[in-house]
C-alpha cells in the first residue's frame, strides 16, 4: 500500500458544462493520512471536484488518480463518500440500509450488522435500528448516511458538506469522529464553505474560487507565513494615523479594529505614526490571520462568486 | 466478491418488495379482482329479476313441458306446470298481478309446428332473456319432431362436430383450443409484464432522484446496479406468480371436489378443469412472461435512468407503452388466424411474442419450431436491449438535466 504517498491525486483536471468551465485545470493532492479541506465559496467547483474524484462526472481534460493508480471499481470500494445532496432508501431500515451499504463495499452482512450496531450506539441511534429511515429526522438521516460511508472503514473519507444540516451538538459529535479516524491513519478530504471548521479540523487546505484552484498548503505553515500581515489595534483619541498606503482595509471586529495590511508593508511605520499623533495605544498586535483573510487575500478583489456577490460577504455570511 | 455486491441489490430489492403492504395486497387482491370481475356482474345478473322468474307453463301438447322444463331451469328460471282448464288464464293472470309468479307460457299445437308461443308477464323481459327462452321453446319442439323420425336429435342440435385430422405432422401437442385461455392470458402476460417493468423504471428513477444512486455507484459498476435491480424484480414477478398458481391448483384440485361434494347443485363448476390449461400451458406462461419481463425491464431501467421527474418518465415511457399496446390491439385478430403469415410474422417479433405467441398457442396448432424460435429471438432481443440499455443507463443514472434527445441517446450508447 505504499505505491506513493498520495492517496488521491488530480492532475490538470478541467470539466466543462456547456460554455461554462467548471473546474479549470486543478491540480490538487492529498498526502495519505492527512486531513484536508477543500474550501469554497458555493459555486465555486468544490462538489464538481469531488464528483470527478468518485467517478461520477468524468473529467474534460486531467487524470485522476486513487491511492497512485486509476480510479476503478475496486480502489472505489476503498473509498467513504458521502455526498452533497443526501440520499437514503427511505423505506428501509436503519440497520439494514447500513448493512446493505457496507455489503455493495464487500462487507459481510453478519459483520455489517455488527459494526453497524455499534456505530448506532455511538451515534444515539441504537433505538431506532429497526426503524425506518423515512421516520428519522433529516439530521438522523444525515447520521445514518454518515455510517453508510464509514461502515466498511475506508482508507479515504471523502466528504461533501459533512457539516451542514447538522446542529451543533452534532456538529461536534461528528467532527470528534472525523478526528478520531485521522488518529487511525484513514485520509480524509472534506469540502465545506465554513471557514472556522476547516480551521479547526484540517492540517491542509485547498481553497478554490471561480472554478480556479487559489492556494494549496500546508494550513500551518501558511498561517505563520501570512502573520506579518494583520495588525488587532485598539486604542482612544484621533484615528487618522490608520490611514496610509500600508494598510489595504479596515476590518472593525468586536469593537477593536483589524488593520488589513499591503503585501510587504511595514507595521512599524503605522505604529510611529499613531504616537506622532499622539492617539492612547491600548493594543498594537501582530496576530494570526483567520482562514478566512487568507483566502480574501488570495483569492482577490476579483473572485466573485456565479450569484455575483463578492467571495468575502459570501463567505462572510456562512461562518 | 464481484458479485456479492449484485447479489445484495437482489436481496435488496426483493426482500423490500416481498415484504411490503402493496405485494401483499397485490397478491391477495389480484385474484379476488380476477374473480370480482368475471364472477361478480355474472351473479348479479342472474340475481336481477330474481321475483319475476317464478313462471308458470301450461302446456296444451303434453310433450313439450317435460323437454322444456329443464332448458329453463338452467337458464335461471324455476318452472311448474298448471293443467289446462277454463279458467286457468284467470287464475295465473290474478296470480302474476298479485306477484305470486313472474309470468305464464302458454304452449299448443302451434308452438310444436312453429315453435312459436305467448308469454304473459308483468314485466317485460331482458333481450336475452327472450332470446334463450324463444330458443329453448324452439328447441323443445324441434327436439320433438326429430325424434318422431327416430334422428339424433340432441347430438344435431348441439352443433355436431368436426374433429381435425392433421396432414402435416407440425401440430402441437398443446392442449386444446381454448379462446379464454389465449385472451385472457394474453391480457394477464400484457399486465404483469408491464407492472412489473414499470417497477423496475420506478426504482431507478428513485434512486437517482434521491441520489443515493452516487453512492452506490462509486462502489459499483453501473451494469451490476442494472442487472440486480432487474432480476431483483423479476424475482419478485416470479414469487407472486408462484403463489398464484399454487393456490390456483390448490383450489382446483382440493379445493372444488371439495365445493362439490358439499353442494351437489355446484356440479357444473367441475366443467372448469376441462377449460383450465395443462401443465406445459403453465410452464409457457411462466416463460413468456420471464423473457418479456427481461426485454421490457432492460428498456424500462434506460428510461428510467435518462429521466429526473415521473412525468418526464411518464412520457419518455411513451413509445414503449406503444410496443405493448400493439399486440394488445392485434390479439384477436391473431386468436382468430392464428396460421396466416401475418400472425406468425407478428408473433415472432420478440417485443410481441409473449402476447401474441401466447395468444397462437393457446389456440392450437403451432408448429413447436416457431415456438422454439421465438424464444431464441427473444433471448437475443434480451442481449440487445441489454448492451443498449446499460450504456444508456450507465450515463443517465448520473446525468442530471433535461432529458436527453434521441441524438444524444446514440451519443450516450456510443460513447459509454
Amino acid at each position: 500500500m505504499s505505491e506513493n504517498g498520495f492517496a488521491l491525486r488530480m492532475q490538470g483536471v478541467t470539466k466543462r458544462f456547456g460554455k461554462h468551465t467548471a473546474v479549470d485545470s486543478f491540480d490538487f493532492e492529498v498526502p495519505r493520512g492527512s486531513i484536508c479541506g477543500l474550501l469554497g465559496p458555493n459555486g465555486s467547483g468544490k462538489t464538481t471536484s469531488i464528483r470527478m474524484i468518485m467517478g461520477i462526472l468524468n473529467p474534460d481534460e486531467g487524470s485522476v488518480q486513487l491511492f497512485g493508480a486509476d480510479p476503478d471499481v475496486t480502489r472505489r470500494t476503498k473509498v467513504g463518500y458521502l455526498p452533497e445532496e443526501r440520499g437514503v432508501y427511505k423505506k428501509m431500515k436503519c440497520l439494514e440500509l447500513v448493512m446493505f451499504l457496507g455489503e455493495i463495499r464487500g462487507v459481510r452482512r453478519a459483520e455489517g450488522r455488527k459494526r453497524g450496531q455499534v456505530w448506532l450506539e455511538r451515534l444515539g441511534l441504537s433505538s431506532w435500528a429497526d426503524k425506518r429511515v423515512e421516520d428519522l429526522s433529516k439530521g438522523m438521516q444525515q447520521k445514518i448516511q454518515f455510517i453508510g460511508t464509514v461502515i466498511h472503514e475506508p482508507e479515504l473519507l471523502v466528504l461533501d458538506e459533512p457539516f451542514s444540516g447538522l446542529d451543533p451538538i452534532n456538529q461536534d459529535v461528528l467532527e470528534e469522529i472525523v478526528r478520531d479516524f485521522h488518529a487511525k491513519g484513514t485520509t480524509i478530504l472534506f469540502s465545506t464553505h465554513l471557514m472556522d471548521q476547516a480551521e479547526r479540523l484540517c492540517e491542509r487546505v485547498c481553497l478554490i474560487s471561480n472554478s480556479k484552484k487559489v492556494l494549496d498548503a500546508d494550513l500551518a505553515a501558511l498561517k505563520a507565513a501570512e502573520r506579518k500581515g494583520i495588525v488587532a489595534v485598539e486604542f482612544e483619541g484621533s484615528d487618522s494615523w490608520i490611514q496610509g498606503p500600508e494598510i489595504d482595509r479596515i476590518e472593525s471586529i468586536n469593537g477593536g479594529l483589524r488593520l488589513i495590511l499591503r503585501d510587504g508593508a511595514d507595521h512599524q511605520a503605522i505604529l510611529r505614526r499613531g504616537v506622532a499623533a499622539d492617539a492612547r495605544i491600548l493594543r498594537f498586535d501582530l496576530v494570526e490571520p483567520r482562514l478566512h483573510d487568507i483566502f480574501v487575500r488570495h483569492a482577490g478583489a476579483g473572485a466573485v462568486g456565479d450569484s455575483g456577490m463578492p467571495v468575502g460577504a459570501n463567505l462572510g455570511g456562512a461562518s | 466478491m464481484m458479485w456479492m455486491n449484485v447479489w445484495a441489490v437482489i436481496r435488496r430489492e426483493y426482500l423490500q418488495r416481498v415484504r411490503s403492504k402493496w405485494f401483499v395486497a397485490a397478491t391477495v387482491g389480484g385474484p379476488l379482482f380476477m374473480v370480482a370481475v368475471t364472477v361478480v356482474p355474472a351473479y348479479f345478473a342472474s340475481q336481477g329479476e330474481r321475483a319475476e322468474r317464478e313462471l308458470a307453463i301450461v302446456d296444451g301438447t303434453n310433450v313439450l313441458y317435460e323437454r322444456l322444463a329443464p332448458e329453463l331451469e338452467e337458464s335461471g328460471w324455476t318452472v311448474h306446470e298448471e293443467r289446462w282448464h277454463a279458467d286457468v288464464m284467470t287464475e295465473l293472470r290474478q296470480a302474476a298481478t298479485d306477484g305470486v309468479i313472474g309470468g305464464f307460457i302458454m304452449l299448443d299445437e302451434l308452438t310444436l309446428e312453429t315453435g312459436e308461443a305467448i308469454m304473459y308477464a308483468t314485466n317485460r323481459p331482458s333481450t336475452i332473456r327472450q332470446v334463450t327462452m324463444r330458443s329453448s321453446i324452439a328447441r323443445a319442439a324441434l327436439e320433438y319432431q326429430l325424434e318422431q323420425r327416430g334422428v339424433d336429435a340432441d347430438a344435431m342440435l348441439r352443433g355436431g362436430g368436426l374433429r381435425i385430422e392433421l396432414l402435416s405432422d407440425e401440430g402441437s401437442d398443446m392442449e386444446d383450443p381454448e379462446f379464454a385461455v389465449a385472451y385472457l392470458g394474453a391480457f394477464f402476460l400484457y399486465m404483469i409484464i408491464l407492472i412489473y417493468a414499470v417497477s423496475v423504471m420506478r426504482a431507478t428513477l428513485e434512486e437517482k432522484t434521491s441520489r443515493i444512486v452516487e453512492v452506490i455507484i462509486s462502489s459499483m459498476k453501473p451494469w451490476h446496479l442494472m442487472l440486480g435491480k432487474i432480476l431483483g424484480v423479476g424475482a419478485v414477478g416470479m414469487t407472486q406468480m408462484g403463489i398464484w398458481l399454487t393456490f390456483g391448483i390448490l383450489m382446483f384440485a382440493t379445493g372444488l371436489p371439495m365445493l362439490i361434494a358439499a353442494q351437489p347443485e355446484l356440479a357444473s363448476l367441475d366443467g372448469l378443469r376441462d377449460v383450465l390449461p395443462g401443465a406445459g400451458m403453465l410452464a409457457l406462461f411462466v416463460g413468456f412472461f420471464l423473457f418479456g419481463f427481461f426485454m421490457y425491464a432492460g428498456m424500462y431501467a434506460a428510461v428510467g435512468a435518462m429521466c429526473n421527474t415521473d412525468e418526464e418518465a411518464q412520457q419518455a415511457q411513451f413509445p414503449l407503452i406503444m410496443l405493448m399496446v400493439v399486440p394488445i390491439v392485434m390479439v384477436m385478430n391473431v386468436i382468430e388466424n392464428p396460421m396466416t403469415p401475418l400472425s406468425t410474422g407478428l408473433s415472432l417479433f420478440p417485443p410481441f411474442t409473449p402476447i401474441l405467441m401466447w395468444a397462437r398457442v393457446a389456440g392450437g396448432g403451432v408448429p413447436g419450431w416457431q415456438i422454439a424460435l421465438s424464444f431464441v429471438l427473444m433471448l437475443g432481443a434480451i442481449f440487445a436491449i441489454a448492451w443498449l440499455a446499460g450504456r444508456i443507463y450507465k450515463v443517465g443514472i448520473l446525468m442530471a438535466g433535461k432529458r436527453p434527445t434521441l441524438p444524444e441517446l446514440w451519443r450516450w450508447v456510443r460513447e459509454a
